[in-house]
């Protein structure tokens, strides 16, 4: 299709009129080949490779002073640009709404994350059709596209089988997608989707460990060698979002032992070292001061010696981890080279998208889910469940699903202060960014400091492509971005900064920027306290503008170190003002919309309370198991075992570290409960099954509909008690935050490592069906007692994913 | 050791195996030194491969590195004589194994600590006069988690029964 003519402002682009002429006949009749077109990309449109990383912070990669050694990010930015001035929102899908959409996060429904779709516009994660991602109008505009990795724009509860899909990556925007659609993955057994199925926990091919971010290099290279193969010309873009630096905090040894003693001197070694580094890099001003020290993290000297080294592995692994992330990018970027196409291609490389996460809790943590299950665990409890699952030598293995201190987090955010979900302050909100493209950038190595947000990034990309903004897609009229470009900066120092003005609000953490200064106020709640009566604290009743108020600016103070909100009370109330005008305009209010539960507003009860799994169902996301949580429930299976009988699981969730699993094996019923690696409760018959038809069921009958209810479990084979036991504790919010479920085997990591050598365990008989009740004999309060906890427990699952 | 005075059988884990030698280096001293009257120290270590080995012993003088038969004490022998005959006490372990490998049967604590530690860690073990706990306390300042059963005096039975209680207090 000929590039003149073409109305890119209304997509999809029309088929162009019919030129030729039509007889009767082909005598006579003249062709028109560009009604067998596509439609291309503008005349020299680059390529783009868009990559993010995940929960990493502005100190972290050695390309911007870290002590993580990042070569591959080095070389872009030494052949490239470093920003030093970028801004996300504090917070995942909320950055990664932000980023595609070109929006404010809130004004896309990502006021939260994808795991909690709340009842108000800015928080029901949910992205409106007036506001498609940009990545949809380049397909629209006949870009090649892919994603790659992790996603997190999916609600929740829309990531199964019967979908919908329309929030899935296929329907905003990619050609083809490879990745996992929450929040996490781990990195041994991701459960991966692929465009619009879920297919699977991969394996390994050649009996080493399978390693997703080995993988996810490895697919973005093969669809770009299998585009090119078909396409040598058309333009692609690839987004490329890493599991990494997310929890847990999973790499192979050989990565983490390279970091053996880096980090025995602690974190406030690192940040001064880390800031000195800054400085000499020219990323931080030499006038800069570093941040000052927040007493919130205890001093490395206060800490006893097991806890330094403790402590110092952690970090071992976390820097392993992000330098494996590095590596595997890299190999992208040869490949890219290697087809003779990086001097085309733009590279937008952003470290992280809100800071280093603090939620590992000051202790860090052998398994993340427990804080966001909000079971507080003491640095002894934390010490001793380590040893329980490996020991130290064990963080970074799939043992654990391990976060590492807080601490780390704070110095990783260096030269500023706070962290993830903290929009207030520049540690949760100011990440590295590198932009590489060797044809047009001729100041290679320099550093920019345009203040520029991850709205930007769209309109940015649009711009050097020499696409327009669509007035209307799929006859939806598109609302504008809210980002604005920065690719004149590419090769113009002095190009104007147009990002003068940008709030920020992450659960009820704000910042508004204007011109240079910034009114900051922090909650008074340090993010990892989950605790629902500290939470409730700011509910009806609550006067946000209570909140301490604090003032910075910027052109002078880089670090956001010099509080001067004292000296200057009309530009408080100017930004203040602003804020609240911005917050209507975005939808971000109410304040806190995206924890409603815990102040009594939660969704409707579902209706549904019995699910029949029928045949071979594999791979249930987490999110969307029958939720057995906190009451009494059954679980039923009709089987039929041939004579000589049958071993194998018959359903299993998730694995050691929280999961459920009820399997045969020596020929007897058993089950296995992980109250998230913390406790386990075994319950086994001792009598063999029957052959021939039979049912099994589990029955677990609570004390109370309560969180972490404790109950009895009693297994029944053809309705006769064979064996029973107590729970004390059963998990309150969810097992895992990416293992999926499993009818007639074990898939990924297992629940009970007794059957982990003959893992997935395939089930050995047939099972017919395996059905859940999950509201027997339940009254009307007690069901909506408990769906506001679930409400709750999601919500505080959310807030930290 | 006093007949009239019961004893202490602790058993300690540490995340690093070089801080428990640390602590073992300093319990040792301090039965040498007389502030403490012990039967007996050892120091146990799993490698990251998750082999199990007896990395040191202490007998009831403070002396380390046990080179003869006598007073090896109770603990050394809570452990296999090939666990011991490969680590340190070497050749003067045949005299002893015999002896020792009763009691390691009856208390299987060689076992227990096996399972107990996961690879990279290690733990002490230590049986020592009641009137020097705290002492004891402090000196193994970098355990994770300790356990201490009392008996009333060192004999195979006894050790057994306090050995049972102090690995179930290890638990949780």
């Amino acid at each position: 299709m000929p590039d003149e003519g073409i109305d890119r402002v209304s997509l999809p682009i029309r088929r162009p009129p019919f030129a030729g002429a039509t007889k009767r006949t082909l005598e006579g009749s003249v062709p028109d080949w560009n009604q067998a077109s596509h439609v291309q990309p503008p005349e020299g449109a680059p390529n783009v490779l868009l990559v993010l990383i995940d929960d990493a912070g502005f100190g972290n990669p050695s390309t911007f002073g870290g002590p993580i050694q990042t070569p591959n990010y080095t070389r872009l930015a030494d052949n490239g640009l470093r920003y030093n001035r970028f801004h996300v929102t504090a917070l995942c899908s909320p950055t990664r709404a932000a980023l595609l959409t070109g929006r404010n996060h809130h004004r896309v429904g990502f006021g939260m994350v994808g795991e909690f779709s709340g009842p108000f516009p800015g928080y029901n994660a949910t992205i409106p059709r007036d506001c498609a991602p940009f990545p949809r109008i380049m397909q629209e505009n006949g870009y090649l596209t892919g994603g790659f990795g992790k996603w997190h724009l999916t609600p929740d509860n829309q990531q199964g089988f019967s979908g919908p899909f329309d929030r899935w990556p296929t329907r905003l925007g990619f050609d083809y997608f490879w990745g996992f659609l929450g929040g996490e993955a781990g990195q041994y057994d991701p459960l991966i989707a692929e465009n619009q199925k879920i297919i699977g926990v991969p394996e390994a091919e050649d009996g080493e460990q399978y390693y997703f971010q080995d993988d996810l290099a490895e697919k973005t290279i093969d669809w770009l060698h299998r585009v090119r193969s078909e396409k040598p010309k058309t333009p692609w873009f690839a987004y490329v979002a890493t599991g990494c630096s997310h929890a847990p905090h999973h790499v192979p040894r050989k990565w983490s032992d390279k970091y053996r003693g880096a980090f025995d001197r602690g974190w406030d070694v690192m940040r001064e070292e880390t800031f000195a580094r800054q400085k000499a890099l020219g990323v931080v001003p030499a006038d800069a001061q570093l941040s000052p020290r927040n007493d919130a993290f205890p001093t490395w000297d206060s800490l006893d010696e097991t806890h330094k080294r403790l402590y110092a592995r952690q970090m071992e692994v976390y820097a392993g981890y992000s330098e494996n992330a590095d590596w595997n990018i890299g190999r992208i970027i040869d490949a890219v080279d290697e087809i003779g196409e990086l001097e085309n291609t733009v590279v937008i490389w952003i470290w992280g998208d809100n800071g280093a996460s603090m939620e590992g809790t000051l202790t860090g943590t052998f398994n993340e889910l427990t804080t966001l299950n909000g079971i507080p665990l003491t640095p002894e409890q934390q010490i001793g469940l380590l040893f329980k699952h490996g020991g130290l030598e064990a963080w970074g293995d799939e043992q654990l699903a391990p976060h590492y201190s807080a601490g780390w987090a704070w110095a990783g955010n260096a030269p500023f202060d706070w962290g993830k979900q903290v929009a207030s302050h520049l540690g949760g909100t100011r990440n590295p960014l590198v932009v590489h493209w060797p044809s047009r950038i001729d100041d290679a190595g320099a550093v920019r400091s345009h203040y520029t947000h991850v709205t930007d990034v769209g309109a940015t990309i649009l711009d050097l492509a020499g696409i327009p903004m669509p007035d209307s897609i799929d006859g939806v009229e598109q609302q504008p971005f809210d980002g604005v470009t920065f690719a004149d900066s590419f090769a113009d120092a002095t190009a104007p900064e147009r990002h003068t003005q940008q709030y920020y609000e992450i659960l009820g953490n704000r910042g508004m920027y204007k011109d240079g200064w910034l009114l900051a106020q922090r909650l008074r709640r340090i993010p990892w306290d989950l605790d629902p009566e500290k939470l409730r604290t700011f509910g009806p009743g609550w006067n946000p503008d209570d909140e301490p108020v604090e003032l910075y600016y910027l052109p002078d103070d880089f670090t956001q170190s010099r509080n001067i909100a004292a000296d200057h009370p009309e530009k408080v109330r100017e930004l203040s003002e602003l804020f609240w005008e911005e917050a209507e305009r975005n939808h971000v209010l109410p304040l806190l919309g995206g924890l409603t539960s815990f102040f009594g507003i939660v969704p409707p009860i579902p209706e549904e309370s019995k699910f029949v799994f029928r045949g071979d169902i594999q791979n249930v996301p987490s999110g969307m198991i029958p939720r057995i949580y906190n009451h009494s429930y059954t679980i039923s299976a009709d089987l039929v075992v041939p004579e000589g009988g049958a071993e194998g699981v018959i359903v299993a969730e998730a694995d050691h570290l929280g999961g459920f699993a009820l399997f045969v094996q020596d020929g007897k019923l058993k089950h296995t409960y992980s109250m998230l690696g913390v406790l386990e409760y075994t319950h086994a018959a001792e009598q063999p099954l029957p052959t021939g038809e039979v049912n099994v069921e589990l029955v677990f009958t609570a004390d109370a509909p309560k969180p972490a209810t404790g109950g009895e479990v009693t297994l029944l084979v053809n309705g006769e008690p064979v064996a029973s036991g107590r729970m004390e504790h059963t998990v309150p919010g969810r097992f895992s935050g990416y293992s999926g479920m499993d009818i007639g085997r074990d898939n990924g990591l297992v629940v009970d490592r007794s059957y982990a050598d003959k893992a997935p365990f395939a089930f050995t008989g047939e099972i017919k069906q395996v059905i859940f009740d999950i509201a027997p004999h339940m009254s009307e309060e007690d069901a909506k007692a408990l769906h506001v906890h679930a409400a709750q427990a999601l919500a505080m699952h959310a807030a930290s994913a | 050791m006093s007949d009239d005075q019961p004893l202490d059988v602790l058993i300690a884990v540490y995340l690093i195996p070089d801080l428990a030698q640390k602590d073992f280096d300093e319990y040792v001293k301090l039965a040498g030194d007389g502030k403490i009257v012990t039967d007996g120290v050892a120091l146990v270590v799993k490698d990251a491969q998750g082999e199990v080995q007896v990395k040191e012993t202490g007998d009831h003088l403070g002396r380390k590195g046990v080179k003869g038969g006598a007073g090896v004490g109770l603990v050394v022998g809570l452990f296999a004589p090939p666990l011991l005959a490969a680590t340190v006490v070497g050749a003067a372990a045949g005299a002893l194994a015999g002896k020792f490998a009763r009691h390691r049967m009856q208390a299987g604590i060689g076992e227990k600590m096996d399972d107990a530690l996961p690879p990279g860690s290690a733990g002490i073990i230590a049986i020592y006069e009641h009137d020097g706990a705290n002492t004891v306390a402090g000196a193994l300042a970098n355990a994770i988690r300790t356990s201490t059963a009392q008996i009333d005096k060192a004999s195979a039975d006894e050790l057994k029964a306090g050995l049972a209680e102090a690995s179930a207090g290890l638990a949780g």
